[in-house]
């Protein structure tokens, strides 16, 4: 029987960091199945799942990962897969893509996550960064209920962008697939 | 997962290069409301104009905006007025064209295309009568358009029908002299023309096609441009050398997204409506708003004046690299497809023809290797119905030789001289009146009349 979890591990960049990880889920025996790491203004972050032959108890898991070779300044935090809930239904969901760009303010993502949050909108990619210009640039691709209207929407996060000084726009996620890679639809 | 420049870059070419959806024209059939009774024709021609048609506006604006990018017309495009019409009178096409006018207003589209007739070999009666009443129909109505297809490479070019035309292409203007003569502008003369182009004022459905069809029209000169532009500045800042191939391979890279853009929304709207989709235009379509020409896009490769030597290279290479972008970009490439140049239409060839860098025979030139004629080009009123059809039967000539579409939309202005400024207005623009030299230099050749023979198929050089 295989025993899943799920890690995340957090440290400032530097070469070696997954080579530790994935040769510590080795010695176990393991299996990683999924990964992505991103790294933001030098610091390094990796979310994984992977699955063990044996149960572990978390701490003693997380302690062993981490005494693996050149991971001795990191931070590491796991869950085991049975106590994460199953990913929401997304039949009844269009992928879209929110940009907004402007001058930077400490409450932007705050704004458009609270909107969105109260819409039961879900965000599923995240992505926000500082031009060399000063301006504040946030890229999210969100999952929205087939049943909302999309012109409110475009129309509310719009007026929220504009009481900020953001230019906020609410464009399907295929417009993008298209223009960028080779299919027309993802 | 999208890539964040992938996001950016799109996001820069639909909003800050203007990116739209220039024309969704639905084609349709309109042979089944044949009938001798005109008031019974034209009842059945309004009701189903509007039983396809009525929620054409609507859905492009729902699709538009769930991508973000604006459909800037939506049209309306029938099969040939000339077949419902053989058998009537003018005064019978004079009802049709208003029941068109109405049923477009009705479905609020800027224009209907296909008051049109097939003529390249033969005048047909029902061809004769849209001919005849084209002056009042014109100039009467708002949203009509016509072509009338006049050459074509298995037939060869009738001149018989160019000389008509060229009689009444000024009658069309001076019906219509309190608009400068705009109505000869819903007027497009072809040689080859295509079934299924989206594009006014030379949209009608052709033989062969379904019972209706959504055709798109991308448009993109300004993203093209600052593409091309970018690519150039980026190069010169590293020092690298940038020769005609590079920038050819960026038209195409531009090329390809655009389409992509177009077939997205093409689609979209075709499925919503319940129709088949037909095609996406490659043609790059300009405005008169600055940034949005292909004269731009002509300097942006080099020729600092427009018309200069290396013009006719320069559009050359444009429309092949539009053309091979666009096609890895659909499978379903059709229509004009091929950058257009209406000298009014677009802001930078208007003002080459005000600085006298471009002439008439340099743009019937330019005309040979791109979209799509002698387009919003506007002379002399007193320009003689011979001199007329002999610059249309030149134009018809390029694109029977060349196998290609050509085209003529010549817009005798009512009392204007060559070098008068005339502003039509929105998308039509503004331009000076062209110089016609030689003016009767080619009356005989005109009089002999009959058809020039359709020419060789091999011997191509």
């Amino acid at each position: 029987m295989k025993h899943g979890y799920v890690l995340n591990v957090m440290s400032n960049d530097r070469p070696g960091i997954v080579a530790g990880v994935s040769a510590a889920i080795a010695s176990l025996d393991g299996n990683i199945e999924s990964c992505s790491q991103t790294v933001l203004n030098g610091y390094f972050t990796l979310i994984m799942t992977f699955s063990l032959p044996e149960a572990w108890k978390i701490d003693d898991l997380r302690d062993t990962i981490l005494r693996s070779k050149g991971l001795d300044d990191c931070q590491a935090m796991i869950q085991s897969m049975a106590d994460v809930a199953p990913p929401a239904e997304t039949s009844q969901q269009d992928v879209f893509v929110i940009t907004a760009s402007g001058p930077d303010c400490k409450s932007i993502v705050a704004s458009f996550s609270s909107y969105l949050a109260g819409k039961e909108i879900n965000i599923l990619d995240l992505y926000g960064d500082l031009t060399p210009e000063g301006d504040f640039v946030l890229i999210s691709q969100v999952a929205v209920q087939q049943n909302l209207d999309i012109q409110k929407l475009q129309f509310d996060l719009e007026e929220l962008g504009q009481d900020l000084g953001f230019t906020v726009r609410l464009q399907h996620n295929n417009i993008f697939v298209a223009t960028n890679q080779l299919r027309l639809y993802r | 997962m999208l890539q964040t420049d992938e996001v950016l870059s799109t996001i820069r070419m639909l909003h800050a290069e203007h990116l739209d959806v220039r024309a969704v024209t639905l084609a349709l059939n309109i042979n089944d409301c044949a009938s001798a009774n005109i008031d019974q024709m034209c009842k059945k021609v309004h009701h189903k104009i509007l039983s396809r048609a009525h929620r054409l506006v609507e859905v492009c604006d729902e699709v538009g905006g769930k991508y973000g990018i604006p459909v800037t017309n939506k049209r309306i495009a029938i099969s040939p007025a000339a077949i419902l019409l053989a058998g009537h009178t003018p005064s019978a096409a004079i009802k049709l064209a208003q029941t068109l006018d109405q049923a477009a207003e009705e479905c609020r589209v800027d224009f209907v295309g296909g008051f049109s007739a097939l003529v390249q070999k033969g005048i047909s009666a029902g061809a004769q009568t849209v001919i005849d009443a084209l002056p009042e129909v014109l100039a009467s109505t708002k949203r009509v358009c016509s072509s009338i297809n006049a050459a074509s490479r298995k037939a060869g070019i009738n001149m018989d029908a160019l000389h008509r035309l060229g009689h009444i292409i000024p009658q069309i203007a001076n019906a219509d002299s309190a608009n400068h003569g705009f109505a000869a502008a819903k007027l497009v003369v072809f040689a080859n023309i295509p079934d299924d182009n989206p594009f006014m004022a030379g949209a009608y459905m052709g033989m062969g096609e379904p019972e209706a069809a959504i055709n798109i029209g991308v448009s993109g000169p300004g993203v093209v441009d600052s593409a091309l532009k970018r690519r150039i500045a980026a190069a010169r800042e590293s020092g690298k050398k940038l020769t005609l191939s590079d920038l050819a391979e960026e038209i195409k890279i531009s090329s390809f997204r655009v389409t992509r853009v177009g077939e997205l929304i093409g689609r979209e709207v075709a499925e919503r409506l319940e129709t088949a989709f037909g095609i996406v235009d490659l043609s790059l379509a300009p405005t008169p708003t600055v940034g949005d020409s292909i004269g731009e896009i002509i300097k942006t490769l080099g020729i600092e004046k427009v018309g200069a030597p290396g013009s006719t290279a320069a559009i050359a290479m444009l429309n092949d690299a539009v053309k091979k972008g666009g096609l890895f970009a659909s499978s379903s490439v059709g229509g004009l497809s091929g950058a257009f140049i209406p000298v009014s239409e677009d802001a930078t060839l208007a003002d080459a023809v005000n600085c006298g860098h471009l002439v008439l025979e340099k743009l019937e030139a330019m005309t040979s290797v791109c979209s799509v004629g002698l387009d919003m080009v506007l002379i002399p009123g007193d320009t003689p119905p011979a001199t007329i059809a002999a610059i249309m039967a030149d134009e018809m000539a390029i694109g029977v030789i060349n196998n290609k579409t050509t085209a003529t939309r010549l817009v005798p202005i009512p009392g204007g001289k060559a070098g008068d400024r005339v502003n039509f207005g929105g998308l039509f623009g503004a331009s000076p009146v062209l110089e016609i030299r030689n003016i009767e230099a080619s009356t005989q050749f005109v009089h002999f009349g009959g058809r020039i023979p359709a020419p060789l198929q091999s011997l191509g050089n």
